[in-house]
Formats: structure tokens, C-alpha cells, sequence
């Protein structure tokens, strides 16, 4: 895994990171953060179990970056150090993680790894912790978070070393509404 | 339709958003390109046969070999594959073709967990 950016900064000044590569496509770049705040701003879901979600997507894909980010709203909501530190192997165990979100991982890792783990008392578990709107969202939220670290780890987009980072919630912002 | 927008069809505002994603995402790529790489992707998960690359030039299989790469061995790709991508698409088009490919293959894994027919169950 590259941490040598395979394309550069499309903003002047910049660093390569994941938005100023954007910056080489900014309709896209524009529509991505338009649904991206989009999806944090919906409370359909709780931001902790999303957050949940994305850092398991971060151990599995291996996204440094995604890995050491944390985002204001799940953190507000009780999502500590001590709570992540239970988002690996043996998950299931864990008395920190609630049933609901132990049921959302099981859905990450089938949706991330290997589908055949959502059958049976996994998906009944799943649907009876979420509703069906809040699996459409998770569903979504899953999806960006994959294809977002396999995207920024294959355009060498991983730093060499980060620090954990607290960073805002990704928002809608009003001029683009 | 992706499995992702069928998902979604309770929330029109995310469905929404998704689709343009999505459609500025293979906007930024010649059509043939999203679709043989869509196909690629997704006979690498079992759905679907492999696109026939017989009559294609070397640039655009350079490409689908990329991709086929993305479902299962991602951290595998090296420096040196990325570059020939780059040098057929350009920065820009190896942006858009980053994001194609990871969204294509997160695709094919919500379809194969069943996250319409979950997300639609009881609603």
C-alpha cells in the first residue's frame, strides 16, 4: 500500500489529500459532499452507529486515514476511545457496544467481506434492532465509506502518519442548497 | 437502478443526491469505459460475464485489470499500475475512474447482502 500520492493536488498550495484530488473533478467533488452532508445531517440513524460502522470499514480496508478520523456527532453521542477500541474481531462480545450496533457491524462485515454473514440470526438480529429506513441508510452510509477508503488508498491518498483527529461533521453547506 | 438507489427509495433527498454522484462519477469517463469496467467489477463477483476484450486497445484493459483488482486486492495495487492508468486517463480521469471502480465493487456487495429487499422489508 502506497503512501506516495498517485495523482496530484488539483488545488494550488495544497497537499495531495483526498478533497484537493477531488479538486481535479469538482462536479463530482461538488456532489459528493453535497450527499455526504446529506447522510450525516439525517438522523434516521444515529451518527454513532454510523460512525460505528465507518470504523469498522476503516480496520478492514485498512484506511489509515478514515481509521484516525472521528466526527463531532457520533462523539457527542457517547462514542469514546473505549467504545472504538471494541470495533475489531470479537465484537460481538464487547459490553460496550449495544445490541443494535453489534447488529449494524455484522451487516458492515457482510457488506465489506463476506455477504454469507448475513443470514439467519444475523439478519433477524439486524432487522429487528433497525428499522427498513435505517438500513437504507446504513446501507448507504457503508457503501460511500468502502468505496471511499479503497478510492483514497489506490490513489495513494494513506499518510505516512497521522494523529487521531476530531474533526466537524460533515454538513450541507447553505450556498450549495 | 444500483442496489443502493433501489434501497433508498423511502428517502427520496439521499436517492437523489446518490444518483448525481453516481452520474457526475461516469459523466467524467467515456461511456464504453464505466460500462466495461461496471461489467469487469461485477464478474469478479460472480454477477455477470466478463466483458469480451478482444477488440480492445491496450489503454482500456490496462484499465479493466485495474479494476478487476479493486473488489479483493486493493492495498495489492502498485505504484507502477496506477501510473499506467494515469498515463491513459490522466489525473483527472484516473480520479474519476478511482471513484468509478471502489463505488462499482461497494455496489455489487450491497446487492449481494440483499439491501433493497432489507431496506424495503416492512416499509
Amino acid at each position: 500500500m502506497s503512501t506516495i500520492p498517485r495523482v496530484s493536488s488539483g488545488v494550488a498550495g495544497e497537499p495531495a489529500h483526498f478533497g484537493s484530488v477531488l479538486a481535479h473533478q469538482p462536479e463530482i467533488a461538488e456532489s459528493f459532499f453535497a450527499l455526504y452532508g446529506h447522510f450525516w445531517g439525517s438522523d434516521v440513524l444515529a451518527a454513532r452507529i454510523k460512525e460505528v460502522a465507518r470504523m469498522r470499514n476503516a480496520r478492514v480496508t485498512e484506511c489509515g486515514f478514515c481509521r484516525n478520523v472521528r466526527f463531532e456527532k457520533a462523539v457527542a453521542q457517547g462514542l469514546g476511545e473505549e467504545v472504538v477500541d471494541d470495533i475489531t474481531d470479537g465484537y460481538e462480545t464487547s459490553a460496550k457496544l449495544t445490541d443494535a450496533e453489534k447488529a449494524a457491524l455484522k451487516f458492515t462485515d457482510a457488506l465489506i467481506h463476506d455477504p454469507e454473514l448475513l443470514t439467519g440470526d444475523a439478519r433477524a438480529a439486524l432487522q429487528r434492532h433497525l428499522t427498513p429506513a435505517q438500513i437504507a441508510e446504513l446501507g448507504l452510509g457503508v457503501t460511500l465509506f468502502l468505496a471511499l477508503a479503497k478510492a483514497l488508498i489506490t490513489m495513494g491518498l494513506e499518510p505516512e502518519v497521522m494523529d487521531r483527529t476530531v474533526l466537524p461533521t460533515p454538513a450541507v453547506l447553505e450556498a450549495a442548497e | 437502478m444500483s442496489a443502493v438507489c433501489a434501497a433508498l427509495a423511502a428517502d427520496p433527498v439521499l436517492a437523489t443526491h446518490y444518483a448525481d454522484f453516481s452520474a457526475k462519477t461516469e459523466a467524467a469517463l467515456d461511456p464504453a469505459l464505466v460500462a466495461l469496467v461496471r461489467e469487469a467489477v461485477a464478474a469478479v463477483h460472480g454477477m455477470g460475464a466478463a466483458p469480451d476484450e478482444a477488440t480492445l486497445d491496450a489503454g482500456t484493459r490496462t484499465c479493466l485489470a485495474y479494476a478487476r483488482r479493486m473488489p479483493f486486492e486493493h492495498t495489492a495495487i502498485t505504484d507502477e499500475e496506477a501510473a499506467t492508468v494515469v498515463a491513459h486517463l490522466g489525473e483527472a480521469g484516473f480520479v474519476a475512474f478511482s471513484v468509478l471502480a471502489a463505488l462499482a465493487d461497494a455496489e455489487c456487495r450491497a446487492e449481494s447482502v440483499g439491501l433493497p429487499e432489507l431496506a424495503g422489508e416492512g416499509s
